[in-house]
C-alpha cells in the first residue's frame, strides 16, 4: 500500500549514469565484495543497552562492517557503497496499563513494530509500513513472546519498536536478481532485531525465561576464478552482498538455557544443491544447527550487554538511596 | 476487537475455558494414539469439495470448502509488464553493442542468463479475510507465508518442465514478463486457522491458470494468440504416462511440475497432528507451517519453507489448582494433588489443570514433524495425491 497524502520521491532508487566507455569490462566484477571470515566466523556485534532515556528499556545494535566496506570507507572509490552492514535501534515501553477501550487481557499484551527509516535500504521505505515490515515484526513477536512470562503482567501492554537504520542488502547492489533472488537481508534484520529486542526487554526489567538470541545460516553459492560457480556451503552469518547467490537461509531465535527455538523461519530450495555433491551439510537440519549456533555466539555479546545494564542499574539505585 | 486483532499470527484466541483446554490437551497428548474431539486420526485431513475454473474473468480460479462451512475463493490474474534491467544486465547490452562497433566477435552468453531468470516481485498475492483489514497482521503474514514458497522453488526442469520454477515461467523474454496477481478470498468467519484451506484453494487455481499462446518470437514485443482455447497452462501439462492406476484415465493430461502446498503442523506432547481445528491449534505446544513440493527429478517431496506460527495457547487463561484456591483450601482433594513435571515442556504442572504455554520448541520435534511430512508415503505425498484427484480445467 502507497502513501498517497505524501509527494513521494521515486520509488526506485537512482543510480548515476554509467557510460560504457567510461568502464573497462572486468572493472565491474572485480568491486564484487567477498567474505574474508571462516564459514563459521561471525560477524562482530556492538550492542549496547540504555541509550534512549524516555523509553523503559532501549538497546541500540550494530553488524561489524565487511572488509570491502570498511576499505570502500577509508579510500572511497564509488559514490555507492559495496556493501551495508546492519544498524538498528530498539525500545521496550512499559508494561503499562492497556488503554480503557481495550478488552481484558489475563496476560502481557505484547506489540511488535519494525520499521525501516526512508534512507535504511538502497530502495527507499515509505512512511507507512509495507507487507515485509509487517511480515518482520509478526516474526518479531513470535520469537519474543516465547521468552515472556506473560500471565506475570495481567491487564498490561508491551510496545516494542525497531527502527532500522541500515538494512542489509538482498543481493550485491549491481546484481541483477537470479534465479534465487528473495529478501535475504531481511532474514539477518529479523536476527538483530531478535538479539537487540531481548538486550532492551531486559533492559527494561522484565523478566524472562531466558535471553533470547537471533542468528542466521545460509546456503551459498559463490563464483571461483576457475570454474564459474562453485559448490555450495553451508556458511553461518552471511552477508547476502558477499556471495553470488543464496539458496537457502535460516533465522532462528533460541533460547541456550532451555535448548528450545522460539521462532523458525527457513525458506530456499536446496533440492539441486545436494544432488550433485555428496555432502551431508546440505540439510535443512544442519541449517537450523548451523543458524542455532550462531544464535549461540549472539547470545554471549547479549550476556554481556545486558550484564552491563544491571551494572549501571545496580549504580544509579545505590546513588540515589545515599 | 483491537486485542483480537493484536494477537496476529496466532489467529484467534479461543474462547475456551482453563478445564476445557486441559481436557483437550490430555486427549491428545495421550502417547501413541491421540483422541481428537472430531474423531480423526492424527494425520488425517477435514473432509473437502473442490471445484477450479469457476471464475470467467479470471486466467485461473478455484473454490474448496471444508465440511466445517468455511470456504475460499481463488482467483488468478496475469499482466504483461515490461522487465527493469539490472546495471549488469544493462553494461552487458552496452558490451555487445561495443564489441560490435569494434568488430569484436564475442557474443556473450550472458543473454541466455537474463532471460531464464525471473524475479521473486512478480508474483503478487493479497488476502482477504472477513473482520480483518488488509493491512493487519494475519492477512499480511499469511499472503507471505504462501507466496514464498512459489516464488523459491526454482527446480523442476527437465523436459516438458519448468525452468527456473514458476518465476522462469513468467519469462516473456528479456523485457517483457507476467505478473501474476493471486486474490484469495475467504468467504466465511475464519473459524480454524485458514492456512491449509488458502493454500489448497490457491494450488488449485495455479494449476488452471492459463496464460494466452505468445505469438512473438524472440526479443519482439509480445503478441498473443486470441483464441483462448490455444492458451497454454501456466504449469505445464504432459500426456499422463504414469503406469499407475490411479483414479486418473490416461487420456487426461496431468501436470508435471505441480505447485507447493503449505500444510499446519502442530505438536501437542509427544504428539504431531496434521490439519489442527480451532480447539486443537488452542492447546498446541508448536505450531509449523511447512511448504513442500514435488522434486520432479529425484521423485522426492522437497522442504521449500518452514515457518513457526504464535501458538495461541501462551495466550490463554490459566486454570488455579485447587492448593491454591481459597474456596477448596483445606479440603481432601487439594492434599491429593501432586505436581508433576511435564516431559515434553519441562514444566512443573497439577494434572487437569491448565498452564499457558511457555518457552519454545526442542529440535528434535522440528525434525520429527518435518520428517513427518517429507518422508515417502508421508503425509505430504498423501495430501498431494489426494489434489491430483481433483479434476483441472
Amino acid at each position: 500500500m502507497t502513501d498517497r497524502r505524501r509527494i513521494n520521491g521515486p520509488p526506485g532508487g537512482t543510480r548515476p549514469p554509467v557510460f560504457a566507455s567510461s568502464i573497462k569490462p572486468t572493472t565491474v566484477a572485480a568491486e564484487r565484495p567477498q567474505r574474508q571470515r571462516q564459514p563459521n566466523e561471525l560477524r562482530k556485534i556492538f550492542l549496547k543497552t540504555g541509550l534512549i532515556p524516555s523509553a523503559s528499556g532501549s538497546s541500540y545494535l550494530e553488524f561489524e562492517p565487511s572488509a570491502s566496506l570498511s576499505a570502500a570507507r577509508a579510500s572511497p572509490q564509488s559514490v555507492i557503497p559495496p556493501s551495508s552492514s546492519l544498524k538498528l535501534a530498539c525500545t521496550v515501553h512499559g508494561p503499562k496499563p492497556l488503554a480503557r477501550s481495550a478488552t481484558f487481557s489475563p496476560n502481557l499484551v505484547l506489540t511488535t513494530h519494525v520499521k525501516y527509516a526512508p534512507f535504511a535500504a538502497r530502495q527507499r521505505k515509505g512512511h507507512i509500513r509495507d507487507a515485509s515490515e509487517r511480515d518482520l515484526g509478526v516474526h518479531l513477536e513470535t520469537a519474543l513472546r516465547g521468552a515472556i512470562v506473560a500471565e506475570r503482567w495481567p491487564k498490561s501492554g508491551l510496545d516494542i519498536t525497531i527502527t532500522v537504520l541500515e538494512a542489509e542488502d538482498d543481493r550485491w547492489w549491481a546484481d541483477a536478481p537470479d534465479s534465487h533472488d528473495a529478501a535475504w537481508g531481511m532474514m539477518n534484520v529479523l536476527a538483530g532485531c531478535i538479539t537487540a529486542a531481548s538486550a532492551a526487554i531486559a533492559d527494561a526489567r522484565i523478566d524472562c525465561l531466558d535471553l533470547v538470541a537471533g542468528g542466521v545460516a545460509a546456503v551459498v553459492a559463490d563464483e571461483t576464478a576457475e570454474r564459474g560457480v562453485s559448490a555450495p556451503r553451508l556458511m553461518l552469518d552471511t552477508d547476502p552482498a558477499d556471495h553470488r547467490s543464496t539458496l537457502s537461509a535460516c533465522v532462528v531465535a533460541y533460547m541456550p538455557a532451555r535448548d528450545e527455538i522460539t521462532e523458525l523461519w527457513l525458506k530456499g530450495d536446496i533440492s539441486k544443491a545436494s544432488v550433485g555433491i555428496d555432502d551431508k551439510n546440505l540439510t535443512h537440519e544442519a541449517l537450523i544447527d548451523g543458524a542455532v549456533d550462531a544464535a549461540r555466539g549472539a547470545h554471549s555479546v547479549l550476556a554481556e550487554a545486558v550484564r552491563e545494564s544491571a551494572e549501571r542499574f545496580a549504580g544509579l539505585s545505590s546513588g540515589k538511596s545515599t | 476487537m483491537a486485542a483480537q486483532r493484536q494477537a496476529s499470527s496466532a489467529s484467534q484466541t479461543p474462547h475456551i475455558s482453563p478445564a476445557e483446554l486441559s481436557y483437550i490437551y490430555t486427549s491428545l497428548s495421550l502417547p501413541g494414539a491421540p483422541i481428537r474431539p472430531d474423531g480423526r486420526s492424527a494425520t488425517q485431513f477435514r473432509p473437502l469439495s473442490a471445484e477450479t475454473d469457476i471464475l470467467p474473468g479470471t486466467n485461473g480460479s478455484a473454490r474448496v470448502g471444508f465440511a466445517d462451512g468455511t470456504q475460499a475463493i481463488v482467483g488468478v490474474k496475469a499482466e504483461v509488464e515490461r522487465t527493469a534491467l539490472g546495471i549488469e544486465a544493462l553494461t552487458q547490452a552496452e558490451q555487445e553493442e561495443y564489441a560490435a562497433e569494434t568488430g569484436g566477435n564475442s557474443k556473450s552468453d550472458g543473454v541466455k542468463q537474463g532471460s531464464s531468470s525471473g524475479q521473486g516481485s512478480w508474483v503478487q498475492m493479497a488476502i482477504e479475510i472477513p473482520g480483518f483489514r488488509d493491512d493487519d497482521a494475519l492477512p499480511v503474514f499469511l499472503a507471505e507465508m504462501m507466496r514464498e514458497p512459489l516464488v523459491e522453488s526454482v527446480a523442476g526442469g527437465g523436459e516438458g518442465g519448468m525452468v527456473g520454477g514458476l518465476k522462469g515461467r513468467l519469462v516473456i523474454n528479456r523485457r517483457w514478463h507476467w505478473r501474476l496477481y493471486i486474490d484469495v478470498l475467504l468467504l466465511s468467519q475464519p473459524l480454524s486457522y485458514p492456512l491449509p484451506l488458502l493454500s489448497l484453494t490457491t494450488h488449485l487455481a495455479l494449476l488452471s491458470t492459463k496464460l494466452p499462446k505468445l505469438k512473438s518470437k524472440g526479443e519482439e514485443d509480445p503478441f498473443f494468440d486470441d483464441d483462448w482455447d490455444a492458451a497454454e497452462y501456466l504449469y505445464p501439462r504432459a500426456k499422463s504416462t504414469s503406469t499407475k492406476p490411479s483414479s486418473i484415465p490416461g487420456s487426461i493430461s496431468v501436470h508435471k511440475v505441480r505447485p507447493p502446498v503449505t500444510l499446519l503442523v502442530v505438536s501437542v506432547a509427544e504428539n504431531v497432528i496434521f490439519d489442527p481445528s480451532r480447539e486443537e491449534i488452542a492447546v498446541a505446544d508448536a505450531v509449523l507451517a511447512i511448504s513442500v513440493t514435488h522434486d520432479t527429478d529425484s521423485g522426492r517431496l522437497k522442504l521449500l519453507s518452514i515457518r513457526t506460527i504464535d501458538p495461541p495457547s501462551r495466550l490463554t487463561q490459566p486454570g488455579v489448582p485447587n492448593s491454591e484456591n481459597v474456596a477448596t483450601l483445606g479440603s481432601t482433594a487439594a492434599a491429593e494433588e501432586s505436581v508433576i513435571i511435564n516431559p515434553s515442556t519441562g514444566e512443573e504442572e497439577v494434572p487437569g489443570v491448565w498452564r499457558p504455554r511457555r518457552g519454545g520448541v526442542k529440535r528434535a520435534t522440528i525434525a520429527k514433524m518435518v520428517k513427518m511430512v517429507l518422508e515417502k508415503g508421508g503425509v505430504g505425498e498423501e495430501v498431494l495425491e489426494g489434489l491430483e484427484g481433483v479434476e483441472v480445467g
